[in-house]
């Protein structure tokens, strides 16, 4: 539907607002990201030298920035696949609760609330080496803890700790959409003679197919950009670079190690990343599953 | 030989409500029953209990002689046509059909074999490979009960499954269900709320009011002997026309003191009744009583005149008539009618029962 204005000013007024805001806090900053790209900056940030694709050049021949897109992957898919089949899980015995129903469901999506850093904390502390009661449990059965130490044990922390917060987000979807599928669709399939386990692969789990790829996407990016907190209060990216995952490596880069241009140049390619995610999303997800 | 026996079947919720107090009923193999009420009669519930779908916590239910009640509904040997066909909507109307069959593990090419019979049968061939959502409402109707055939079950168990038609598809379906359940003289189990429907599907109907069956038996028989005044409302339409009347020595007196001569043993108040397609046109002389004409629907083939039977009480009761081919009264007119005695139906006015 297109609307006609009398005046060609009062358009452009009306997106004004919008546009200065997108101007300022993304296309300023992000313009900022991609000149610093090409320079390269003293630690104090007094003078600049312009170094063309050399930033780049560096990063795609630093074997360490693979092992952090390996990390990041590793990270990514299992916060995912984890997240996803924890919270399908939960929604289906949710689905089948009866009594205390709500009570059940508002509990199960409290963890959302719970900010990125915080879960991190809350982990940290559980799996905490000295006093962490699961990593004491751990320790007593004879599986020795300690991800201050242990790179595989380390992103273990972090999957957990990223993954907890998402399963409730994932759950509510998942829910809802189990809520959507017809009950005489189940009913027709338990007098097919499918067992409930036949039922729920059979049925259940392909109708619910554009809510899962729908979560996948929106999981992966969000293992991908949205978890410096988690990872920050944990383990720093350690051991051994073990948990450093792009984004967090684009910080420790930039902030800690001072390399302004090279984080910058980081930064482009985690925006090439999203750009490519979101081509992704809007393909896939807006076709939706059909049938 | 007997297929489904229900022996003081009931039904009642956790929170204590009970759907359907005691219902018994025999089915004969090859028998088309359907279950007719308003909504809200436990019909549908009836028909879940027998397919599984709902627990029974009274009576038995017996298929070919075995007592079912606690079996899975895929145990049971029913197969179930759904109102909203509840067709899988991911799979082509070929893996819906095989679906049920591949669960029980047939062979592959028998499984083909029988899907491609009964598509045939059907005449769903050219829309095997389609999906349920690129199918018309008949075609995925069609779908549904292809379904149900392929398994070859003992009874088909049908929730409504013409509702979502349009009217002239309806018609179609009905008289295609009715032939189909002749060749294949499967038992059927079949829940309407339409009695156009229920009558001319039924070998046997059960009229349901509130979960209890108020009468079972063929269509003629509900028709011309309903056993209670819901049966005679609920079958035939128009509803059969009831009044408030009394029973005394000179024959049925109603409220406007009209008399209508009638020797029976039964005194005091009863309801009398007569269908619309009874009542006679006559002349002043002859007739029973008059009617003043409110409304006039014309069919074509007949005629609808809505009325009032004019009494002293001021009150003047409504009344509905049905006669053939074409006729325009005036509104407003009076209409003299006899009402042939062999037509009229005594009920009790405190059991509701026939006399």
């Amino acid at each position: 539907m297109s609307v006609y204005f009398p005046q060609k000013k009062l358009p452009y007024l009306l997106v004004l607002p919008q546009l200065i805001i997108t101007a300022i806090f993304f296309l300023w900053p992000a313009g900022q990201a991609v000149l610093q790209a090409f320079y390269r900056e003293d630690a104090f940030g007094l003078s600049q030298q312009f170094v063309g694709l050399e930033n780049f050049v560096d990063l795609f021949s630093d074997p360490l920035y693979y092992k952090s897109m390996l990390v990041t992957m590793v990270f990514s898919f299992s916060v995912a696949f984890l997240g996803i089949g924890v919270a399908l899980w939960l929604a289906v015995m949710a689905d089948r609760v009866i009594r205390g129903k709500m009570v059940y469901q508002t509990l199960l999506v409290w963890p959302y609330a719970v900010a990125p850093a915080l879960a991190g904390v809350l982990w940290w502390i559980l799996f905490d080496p000295n006093i962490g009661p699961i990593a004491l449990f751990l320790d007593r059965i004879g599986l020795h803890w300690n991800h201050f130490l242990n790179g595989d044990q380390a992103m273990i922390l972090v999957v957990i700790s990223a993954t907890w917060k998402q399963i409730s987000y994932n759950f509510l979807f998942f829910l809802a959409g189990l809520q959507a599928i017809p009950r005489s669709l189940i009913e027709a399939a338990a007098i097919d003679g499918a067992s409930s386990f036949r039922r729920f692969w059979d049925i259940v789990f392909p109708l619910l197919s554009p809510t899962t790829f729908f979560l996948l996407v929106v999981n992966l990016v969000y293992a991908f950009f949205d978890t410096f907190g988690v990872i920050d209060t944990t383990t720093q990216g350690g051991p051994d670079g073990s948990t450093n995952t792009l984004v967090y490596k684009v910080f420790k880069d930039g902030f800690i190690g001072l390399d302004s241009g090279g984080s910058a140049a980081q930064s482009i390619v985690l925006m090439a990343i999203v750009g490519l995610m979101t081509v992704i999303q809007f393909r896939f997800i807006e076709r939706k599953v059909q049938y | 030989m007997t297929d489904l026996v229900l022996k003081n079947i009931g039904k009642t919720y956790p929170n204590g409500y009970q759907a359907i107090p005691s219902i018994d009923l025999v089915i004969e193999e090859g028998e088309f029953i359907v279950l007719v009420g308003p909504s809200g009669c436990g019909k549908s519930t009836l028909l879940r209990m027998v397919a599984g779908l709902e627990t029974i916590t009274q009576g038995d239910l017996l298929i070919k002689g075995n007592r079912v009640n606690d079996k899975e509904p895929a145990d049971r040997d029913i197969a179930m046509v759904f109102q909203n066909y509840a067709l899988y909507p991911h799979m082509t109307v070929r893996a819906n059909m095989e679906y049920g069959l591949k669960n029980r593990g047939v062979p592959k090419e028998e499984r083909q074999a029988k899907v491609t019979d009964v598509a045939n049968m059907l005449g769903l061939d050219e829309l095997l490979d389609r999906r349920p959502g690129q199918l018309s409402g008949g075609q995925r109707q069609r779908v549904a009960m292809g379904r149900a055939m392929v398994r070859d079950p003992k009874v088909f168990l049908f929730d409504e499954p013409l509702s979502n038609l349009d009217a002239k598809l309806r018609v179609q379906m009905r008289v295609e269900i009715r032939q189909l359940q002749r060749k294949l003289a499967t038992t059927t189990l079949y829940v309407t709320h339409d009695q156009v429907e229920a009558m001319t599907l039924a070998d046997r109907l059960v009229v349901l009011n509130k979960g209890k069956a108020e009468q079972i038996g063929t269509p003629m028989e509900l028709y011309d002997k309903p056993a209670t005044t819901f049966v005679a409302e609920f079958i035939g339409s128009p509803s059969m026309n009831l009044f408030d009347a009394m029973m005394t020595e000179e024959g049925i007196v109603l409220s406007d003191k009209t008399r209508l001569p009638m020797s029976h043993a039964h005194r005091g108040s009863v309801i009398w009744g007569i269908r619309p397609e009874h009542l006679q046109q006559s002349d002043e002389a002859n007739a029973d009583f008059s009617l003043q004409v409110q409304a006039v629907e014309s069919l074509g083939a007949e005629t609808l005149i809505h009325g009032l039977l004019e009494d002293g009480s001021g009150q003047p009761k409504p009344m509905v008539i049905r006669l053939a081919g074409p006729h325009l009264p005036e509104i407003g007119s009076y209409m003299w009618l006899i009402a042939p005695a062999k037509h009229w139906h005594l009920f009790d006015a405190v059991t509701q029962q026939r006399l």
